[in-house]
């Protein structure tokens, strides 16, 4: 593979063309679900191809992806993706910049604990059966859900330039929920919540302690069924990792993708309330809040040696001491704002485009643990798992609703709430964080979901963060 | 075209114990992505895919196979004779699709052929100028995509069918200040697109759109929904509707079947035989599709049921997906609706919406693309997007007037394959509409 995607390159080795690049992968994906104890789908899929070719030509890129690897496809695409270059450079302003970076070879192989690839299929069956079992309907409990996605991805890259990566990593997103049923009203409850994905494999069930919560995940739906709701405007919230994942994912993920800035994204997933002139001075949030996206730790999702334009794995500073400090930007975007390109330019499978994509964005861990922060809170709530998300299409007002709510008095929990909601404008709410739990609290929860792009692409990322309190959110919409 | 299909049947026929589905999708997309005026990206794509379901008695295993030929089927087909008889049993599964109805001929012209990337920058690059004159630049996609299935099975089911959608949006947003507003085309039949009207419609818009920008307090208000607004509301409220969602207890429908829901305004039909609109001729297992009253005159009529569901819920099965909602026209015009509004909102268009409850169709979102004040009958104000936290089912039960005209709307959908469809929906008029707080941004 790796002499055919280079043959591809020579082909664009052309004086019109100024700058190519080709992705190839293949792709195993596994899907094994179990509804109220059946097993209702086992499907698989092996080696699935995809190609894209990109080249850019008179200020303007073009695309073409397939499928089909033949030789007969390759040459029609090249050909297509050169027409879409030309003919798009013919309703044009301003061409496409793009300074030249010096070539990086690279490799990496993921390795996991158990790769469910090579598992065999009836021990996978077996213990998700178990799972499953242990989670029936039964009394109030009147639906659960077991699902594992299993996703291997082989990803050979190559540029004009002369950069070349050949990648495969394995990735897991396993999942349980049940619905408590009582009279006209439902309660869900999930683990381990809404980010459970991981780069690993089928340890991620073990490490997750899937076993270990069946029982908890079902009690605490029954309870929902009789819970409060919240009933203060105001309060002081301890938002747990899974769900402060999804917040920073939304809020400062997607806000500082800097595609959005310039309305690349405008149609469909949006702006960004972010603007140049912010960076280096805007106080995004308390002193207290690091921020970094980190494509060098092959611990998230989002770890690679080469993004999709050949730029080398990078840590950076989006926010440091609460400054908006740098975006995450392709090699563009980055040389329209006088930035360095930060490496998030991925697509989700060669026959996808590039796009400025989130890697491993992290919030460095603070101090202490969860249940000094919690002793330490007067009265508030611990929220976690998520159960609604919502933001504008400027990335600045959103609300989210969690399955459950722990509510906390002197510093202990003392009962649950129902579906707990709360919203804010982005750097107001990260402004009122005044503490961060430690290392020891700190882990990357990860997704297989994200959407961007049109065509839409659902790239798998990663988030790492440690719960963290914000002081005097609203919490005052009810339903 | 349909050779690894076929190999794949013929290598099945082999096996009499198993019953099976096969369906091979060849779909290609041309897509211009516009930004600033001006190209993003030209994006071409293509795949052919052969998923298959086989069924052991209660056992069942799919496979999907991209760009397949003889030997990945064998190798698919192998693995799953090798694993099917270890699987533990589904006991609702029944019997995979029995219904052999064929649907009308569609003639589909291939409208990638049809449009060429030249007429579709002419047909921007004239919108554009237009928008220009206003300080508005435009945003957007021009989509087409061409598909064409075929479905088999071992109840000799075979059907094939040609699909081939345009999606036209246009944003069109102030340079200084980034309001924006939108306008779409979506259906099969170019024919049915009128340029002049199209930029009659966007700069109408854009007119309305260079009025002051204000915020509003959260509350009640009243408000017109535009067909966009309507018609998404309609098919967040079809989740409802599905089987599947009556299974899991989350359904809005449960125990309401033939019971008056919604005023008897409100009719919502699943229509794919308007021409109008991106037409069906199968769901996704191959029945039929036809069309079902879900809601007529406020009653419900229906929930959206395929052979699994009818097996194991004991609901008509209909073959239904929600996939082309028409929500019937009521007796106002647009400009009545606005004159008799003394303070209320004009919604253009949702975004981000979720529910929070599904069962109780309770949701949040935000209003997006030309949100305005009417004062006194008269639009007034560009007003910042909006938030708000509402009940589907309240919605409907707050409209008061529709509009006497339907509009195809297009949407796409963006997760796993990128597909289009179209709804149909008149402008509502809502009694009362909860905007839960502001966002201070356009």
């Amino acid at each position: 593979m790796e002499q055919k995607i280079k043959n591809i390159i020579a082909k664009l080795q052309s004086p019109d063309i100024t700058y190519a690049d080709v992705r190839i992968t293949f792709t195993d994906f596994e899907d094994i679900t179990f509804i109220n104890g059946n097993l209702r789908n086992y499907s698989s899929s092996k080696e699935s191809p995809a190609l894209g070719i990109r080249v850019l030509m008179d200020g303007c890129f073009g695309f073409a992806g397939s499928r089909d690897l033949s030789e007969r496809s390759i040459e029609k695409m090249i050909k297509r993706a050169k027409l879409n270059a030309t003919q798009g450079a013919k309703f044009l302003k301003e061409r496409v910049s793009f300074p030249a970076l010096k070539p990086t070879i690279a490799e990496y192989f993921h390795q996991p604990q158990i790769d469910p690839f090579k598992m065999p299929k009836q021990e996978k069956i077996d213990f998700l059966q178990k799972l499953a079992d242990a989670i029936k309907p039964q009394g109030k409990i009147v639906h659960s859900y077991v699902s594992a996605e299993f996703e291997c991805q082989e990803k050979y890259y190559a540029n004009t330039e002369g950069s070349y990566s050949h990648t495969k990593v394995i990735n897991t997103l396993p999942v349980m929920d049940v619905i408590a049923a009582d009279g006209g009203q439902i309660q869900s409850r999930t683990w381990p919540g809404h980010m459970s994905a991981g780069r690993a494999g089928f340890e991620l069930f073990n490490d997750q302690k899937f076993m270990q919560n069946t029982e908890r995940i079902k009690k605490e739906a029954i309870d929902l069924l009789t819970a409060p709701v919240i009933t203060e405007d105001r309060a002081d919230i301890i938002i747990g990792g899974g769900h402060l994942a999804l917040q920073l994912h939304e809020s400062v993920g997607h806000a500082t993708e800097a595609d959005r800035i310039f309305g690349q994204e405008i149609s469909y997933a949006g702006k960004t309330f972010v603007k140049p002139s912010m960076l280096g001075i805007f106080k995004y949030g308390s002193d207290i809040l690091n921020i970094y996206s980190d494509s060098t730790d092959p611990r998230g999702m989002g770890y690679h040696p080469l993004d999709d334009e050949g730029v080398p794995g990078k840590k950076v500073d989006i926010i440091k001491d609460g400054i908006l400090r740098d975006q995450q930007s392709s090699r563009h975007i980055a040389h329209k704002l006088g930035l360095q390109p930060s490496s998030n330019m991925k697509a989700a499978f060669a026959d996808d485009f590039p796009l400025v994509r989130m890697t491993n964005l992290c919030i460095a861990p603070g101090k202490g643990n969860l249940n000094d922060l919690i002793q330490n809170t007067e009265h508030g709530y611990y929220l976690d798992f998520t159960k609604t998300w919502s933001i504008d299409d400027n990335r600045n007002n959103f609300q989210f609703t969690t399955e459950i709510g722990y509510k906390i008095k002197n510093g202990e929990i003392i009962g649950i709430v129902k579906e707990p909601t709360y919203f804010g404008i982005t750097p107001q709410f990260w402004n009122a964080c005044d503490a961060i739990c430690g290392e020891e609290e700190w882990a990357y929860h990860s997704t297989f979901h994200c959407g961007k792009g049109e065509p839409g692409q659902i790239m798998r990322l990663s988030h790492g963060v440690a719960p963290a309190r914000f002081k005097q959110i609203n919490v005052s919409v009810k339903m | 075209m349909y050779k690894n299909l076929l190999y794949l049947k013929a290598a099945l026929e082999k096996h009499p114990e198993l019953k099976y589905e096969i369906e091979q999708s060849d779909w290609e997309t041309d897509f211009l992505r516009f930004y600033h005026s001006q190209t993003n990206y030209n994006i071409s794509k293509n795949t052919q895919s052969i998923g298959c379901s086989l069924h052991k008695g209660k056992r069942q295993y799919s496979f999907e196979i991209d760009s397949p030929d003889p030997a990945k089927i064998d190798t698919a087909l192998s693995e799953a004779l090798s694993i099917i008889d270890s699987l533990p049993e589904d006991p609702d599964f029944v019997d995979v699709e029995d219904d052999k109805t064929l649907a009308p001929l569609r003639n589909i012209t291939n409208n990638i052929k049809a449009i060429s990337l030249e007429q579709k920058t002419s047909i921007l690059g004239s919108l554009a100028k237009s928008a220009a004159e206003y300080d508005f630049e435009l945003f957007g996609t021009f989509i087409c995509n061409y598909i064409q299935n075929r479905i088999i099975n071992s109840n000799e089911v075979d059907k094939s069918s040609t699909q081939s959608p345009i999606y036209l949006e246009v944003k069109a947003v102030h340079t200084k200040n980034q309001v924006t507003v939108l306008e779409t085309f979506g259906g099969e039949d170019f024919i049915l697109f009128d340029l002049e009207k199209f930029r009659a419609r966007l700069i109408d818009k854009i007119v309305h759109a260079s009025n002051p920008v204000i915020d509003v307090e959260p509350g009640e208000y009243e408000v017109i929904l535009a067909p966009r607004c309507l018609a998404e509301f309609c098919h967040y409220l079809s989740y409802g509707m599905r089987a599947h969602a009556l299974d899991q207890h989350s359904s809005y429908f449960e125990d309401k079947l033939g019971q008056q829901v919604f005023p008897a305004a409100i009719s919502i039909t699943d229509d794919p035989s308007d021409t109008e609109m991106i037409g069906k001729d199968y769901s996704s297992s191959g029945h039929i599709y036809k069309s079902l009253p879900l809601i007529k005159n406020g009653v419900f009529k229906a929930f959206l049921c395929n052979q699994y569901y009818h097996h194991k819920l004991g609901l008509p099965k209909n073959g239904n997906e929600a996939s082309c909602l028409k929500i019937a026209t009521g007796k106002s015009s647009l400009e009545n609706m606005i004159a008799s509004l003394k303070k209320g909102l004009y919604i253009s268009s949702l975004h981000y919406m979720n529910f929070i409850n599904p069962r109780e169709t309770s949701l949040t979102g935000l209003t997006r693309d030309g949100t305005f004040l009417i004062e006194n009958g008269k639009i007034t104000a560009v007003v910042n997007n909006l938030r708000f936290t509402e009940r589907i089912s309240r919605i409907l039960e707050n409209v008061t007037e529709l509009e006497q005209e339907a509009y195809t709307i297009p949407f796409s959908d963006n997760y796993g394959s990128f597909s289009i469809s179209t709804s149909k929906a008149p402008h509502a008029k809502l009694s009362s509409f909860n905007i839960s707080s502001s966002t201070k941004t356009i």
